[in-house]
Order: C-alpha cells, then structure tokens, then sequence
C-alpha cells in the first residue's frame, strides 16, 4: 500500500469521465464476458437478480412451456401501461364515459390504438393464462413441491377473469351494461351471501353510476394491486420451488461411487447451517458432476427478450388492423338481441341458459374446487415435467374433458345463438 | 428478541411463568385477530350503501281510460306491463326472472333476448331458464282516480284490479 496521496483528479478530467463513471455507478459490471462476470451481473441487477444465475436447461425447451407464463405477465404490464394512459382521459360517470370512448376514437392522439391495445391485450390475457394454467397441469407441474404456487396461479386465473369482468363495465354501452346486469345476476344465485354480494357489487339495486364507480375502483385499483401482489408471490415461489418442473431424468443422477463418504463421527453435532442450506433446489454441484445448467446471461434474458419483443409485436399488429368493438350507448329499457357476452364467457352464458344456479354458480365452483384441490387430492409422484404423462392419464382426462366442454359451450354460444337466445345454424 | 421455544417439562409442571407467558401470548394472539377482523368488518359496513338513489317504487301510471280494453302496455322506464281486460286491470313486471334482462313483448306473451327465456300473457314461465314467473305488482286506484303500482308489493299472478 503506497502512502502517498493518490495524484487529485483535475476537474476536467472528471468531467471527461462523467459519462462513464455515472454508467458505471449504475451499471456495476461491465458486458460479462466471463461466467464469473455472467453471474454478477445476473445478481447485482435489481430487474435481474430475481432470475437464478443459472438456468436449467429443460427450463429453456420451447416446447416445454411455450413460455405461456412469461407472456402472460408481459401482457399484465401492457395492460398496466395502455390502462394507466387511458385514465388520463376516462371519467366513471353515466354521464360522460361513452362521450370519452368517442373522443379517444375521435379526438385523443393514439385513443384508437391504446384502447385497441387495452382491449385486445385483455382478450389475449384471459386466453394465454387459460392456456398457461392447463400447460402446467398437463404436465403435472403442480405436484409437490409445487402445490401452493399452483393455488396462487388459480387465484391468478379467477383474478383476470374479474379484471376483464370489471374492465367491462367501463365504456359504458350496451354489451357493458347487460353483461354487467347479467354477471351481478348470476352472483346473486349463490346460496346465503349472494344477494349481499350483488348489492356491494353494483352499489344499489340496479346497475348505474354506483355500480360504474365500484367497478372503476376495482377494475384500476383494487384488482390490480391484488394481482401485482400474487404476481409477486408465484414469481418469488417458483424460486424457492425449484426453479420449473422437470422430468426425474432431467436432473444427473449422482452414483454413490462419486458421492463424498462421511462418517458419521465427523459430523459435528452442533453444527450451523448458512442460508445455503435453506434452500431448495439442485444443490451446488463442484467438481466432476455433469451439469444440466446454463448461465441465465445470456440464454434466459434472450428468451425473455424475444418473447417479450414478439408478444408486443402481435398486439400492436392486432391492434393496428382491427379496432375494439364499442356498440351502442346504454339504453337500460332495451338489451340488445341477442345479448351475447364477450367469446371466454360465452360458455358460461350458454350453461347459465340452462339453468341459472347451475351454470353460473354451481358448474364453475366445482371446476374451481376440483382446480384449486388437485395437488392435494392427485399426490401420485409420477409424471412430473412431462406433457400428457401415461402416470397422470385419470387426472388428465378430466381436466381435457372439462376444458373441452367448456369450448364446446362457447362454440355453441358464439355461432349457434341468435334472436332471444334460440339455436339457430351459422350456414 | 428472546423468544424461548424451547419448554422443559421442568418449566411446564413448575407452571406459574409458563402459563402466564402462554396466557399472554394467547391475549396478544387474540386481541390482535379481533382487531383485524373488526376492521375487515367495518370495511365492508363501509361499502355497504346506506342510501341508494333509484326511482320510487310506489308511481302513478295513468288514469284507467288510458288503458282501454285489449290492452297491453309495456311501459319499460317503470319496468312492468299493464294488463287491460274488461274492468280488470293489472301490473306484470317486465324483469327477467332469471338474470334481470328486460323482456320484450312476444306473439305469446314475452320473450327475453339474453338467455332465452319464454313466458305466456299472465308471466308463466314456458320456456327457457327462468326459475319463477314474472311477479304480479300491486295495484291501486287512487283517491285521484290515478292507476297506483306498487314494486314492493307482489301479489298472486292473476289477481286484477277491478275497475
């Protein structure tokens, strides 16, 4: 260590380097160009440090996870952005909020493409978190130690399902208001609290400016902050699962003949355990253990990266070439005929022709039970990080046949009903 | 913080500082649960309306000679349908039993567009998912000759005003 005072930077020296010294004050490391490098920049980043340093490699298979998941979540944070644009020009009264759905088709620089963006991205939530919840159990990702990330990801479905549900309302016209009537209808089926929940939903007994109000409170508050808080818990999970599910078979089995032997006598009985420890998931492996890992720089954050750059893509494309559907302002003495839900509840609206209690409330609460209890009712240990297990065959077959009635009652819905809710052939 | 987890069956027979501290720990436990379901409570007691703004359900529709025999009028602000035959006179809600739509008037009676639910002239469910049929509402004729309705009265399907 030298005594002397280091030489005193010149002013105009520093000014030379401010450009660098404030990337680097941000940035702490420079581009990785070696693995240690690659695994400080993985954990000194704050938008990175919650991806592992090292990836399973099954993790990154396309056709693995479709990254279903990922996309969901890019098309949250689109809808939080477009969301959070268009309040700046929505207002939640009877009065106003269709005349303001016509400035920003008219009036508002870019009100057409951001509310094309809010709409269509919506739509594209609902379908790809649909897809997202049945890739995870088809490959019967939800078993242990698994189970309660999948209850917060069904939490995650019905959560998304409400926001559109609220989201509805909004424009104010009149598959809004129907829906909205309809929806607080069904809710009012349930046994014992479903008229009290009916009357706290829409404010009073019809639905108006109360109701608008509640659901624009729901829908750009309340849900969202619910959602952003179970988003954080699914994320923070799947760390502290795991990482994603995988085969047995993906992971090296370790022979004994390379397992260090400790005698039992060298353990100490008091002995500490460091964080390390504590968690779970592949351990550290040294030395000569072949390993199935790779370094989340670069191969995970490019994955991220195209899948983010492709799903804003499609919803730009989208929504460039097809506008979002406003009909008619509200008229509250004549639906329209037919009233038809938007297409994802359009299942729901054809059981609840049917029968009201059964449909609505009955049907889905058992969907959603059978859901939220699968991985405590099905503990078999097989068929984990495989599409379509032979293990999982009974479990599987009842999710497709649920999910595949449900497409059939949509299909009916949108294409098979016409005036006053007769069936009638699309040809 | 020293929380002792750890109980020696010596401190459990010894008693005394024990069970005040799980006595304590249990207050604690209690008092702060209450709490918090007291406010969850008052939360709800919150957005619960107590006022509500709506249309009178008590209303006046008309006198009787604006409802000549052979009528049926659906007057959709009001949410009901008078009836109109001979001297008998009577009010059906136009409100779907099923999931609130309003019916439309059909060649038998009503139709509603959004689940297809039927119903014949007297509101008697013919068709479709609606569980009960349309509620008779009562009504009244006025010390000023006016026809009365009242929504929060119902009355037996088939009960008229005669006039």
């Amino acid at each position: 260590m030298s005594l002397s005072t280091p030489p005193k930077a010149s002013f105009l020296a520093s000014l030379m380097d401010f450009p660098r010294n404030v990337w680097k004050s941000i940035f702490r490391n420079p581009l990785p160009s070696n693995d240690l490098e690659r695994s400080a920049t993985s954990f000194t980043n704050f938008f990175l440090h919650i991806h592992p340093v090292k990836v399973h490699k099954n993790s990154l298979r396309p056709l693995y996870t479709f990254g279903l998941g990922l996309i969901s979540f890019f098309l949250f944070v689109i809808l939080i952005v477009t969301g959070i644009l268009l309040m700046f020009y929505y207002v939640p009264a009877t009065s106003q909020a269709y005349d303001r759905m016509l400035d920003l088709r008219g009036s508002v620089a870019f009100g057409t493409l951001l509310r094309n963006m809010h709409r269509w991205g919506a739509h594209g939530m609902v379908a790809i978190v649909f897809l997202h919840l049945c890739r995870v159990f088809l490959t019967g990702s939800y078993k242990k130690p698994r189970e309660f990330n999948w209850v917060v990801g069904v939490i995650l479905f019905l959560l998304t399902l409400f926001m559109s549900f609220t989201g509805y309302l909004l424009p104010w016209d009149q598959l809004a208001f129907w829906a909205i009537t309809v929806g607080t209808a069904i809710a009012g089926y349930a046994p014992v609290v479903g008229k009290d929940i009916q009357f706290l939903l829409m404010g009073g007994t019809s639905v108006g400016q109360e109701a608008l109000l509640r659901f624009y409170v729901l829908h750009v508050a309340v849900l969202p902050a619910v959602l952003t808080l179970m988003i954080a818990i699914h994320f923070w999970r799947i760390r502290k699962d795991g990482g994603l599910s995988r085969p047995e078979d993906a992971d090296p089995v370790i022979s004994l003949e390379a397992m260090p032997t400790v005698k039992a006598s060298v353990l100490e009985p008091k002995k500490t355990y460091g964080l390390q420890g504590l968690v779970r998931g592949p351990l550290t492996k040294v030395g000569e253990i072949p390993d199935n890992t790779v370094f989340s720089w670069p191969n995970l954050f490019l994955a991220e990266l195209f899948t983010f750059v492709v799903t804003l893509s499609a919803i730009l494309v989208v929504s460039l070439l097809f506008n979002a559907p406003l009909e008619e302002p509200v008229n509250a003495l004549h639906p329209p005929n037919p009233a038809k839900a938007p297409w994802y509840f359009l299942g729901l609206q054809e059981m609840v022709s049917y029968s009201a209690f059964w449909g609505g409330i009955g049907v889905p609460t058992i969907f959603v039970l059978l859901l939220l209890g699968a991985p405590y009712l099905d503990r078999g240990p097989g068929g984990v990080g495989k599409w379509f297990s032979r293990d999982r065959l009974l479990a599987n077959t009842i999710f497709i046949t649920f999910v595949v009635a449900n497409i059939i009652f949509v299909i009916i819905g949108t294409f098979f009903r016409g005036a006053n809710w007769a069936f009638v052939t699309p040809w | 913080m020293a929380v002792n987890l750890k109980r020696t069956s010596a401190e459990d027979s010894e008693g005394g500082r024990t069970s005040r501290r799980r006595m304590l720990g249990w207050l604690t436990g209690a008092g702060l649960a209450g709490s918090a379901g007291l406010s969850a409570v008052s939360n709800f007691v919150f957005i619960k309306p107590r006022a509500t703004y709506g249309q009178p359900q008590r209303f006046s529709v008309g006198k009787p000679e604006d409802f000549p025999s052979g009528t049926r009028a659906i007057l959709a602000p009001r949410g009901i349908c008078i009836v109109r035959e001979g001297s008998k006179l009577a009010a059906i809600s136009i409100t779907c039993t099923h999931l609130g739509c309003t019916v439309g008037a059909a060649d038998t009676g009503f139709a509603c567009p959004c689940h297809g639910s039927r119903f014949d002239q007297d509101g008697n469910v013919t068709g479709g998912p609606a569980p009960r049929p349309l509620p008779w509402f009562q009504v009244t004729l006025a010390p000023n000759g006016e026809i009365e309705v009242d929504k929060d009265i119902e009355i037996a399907p088939g009960s008229y005003l005669t006039i």
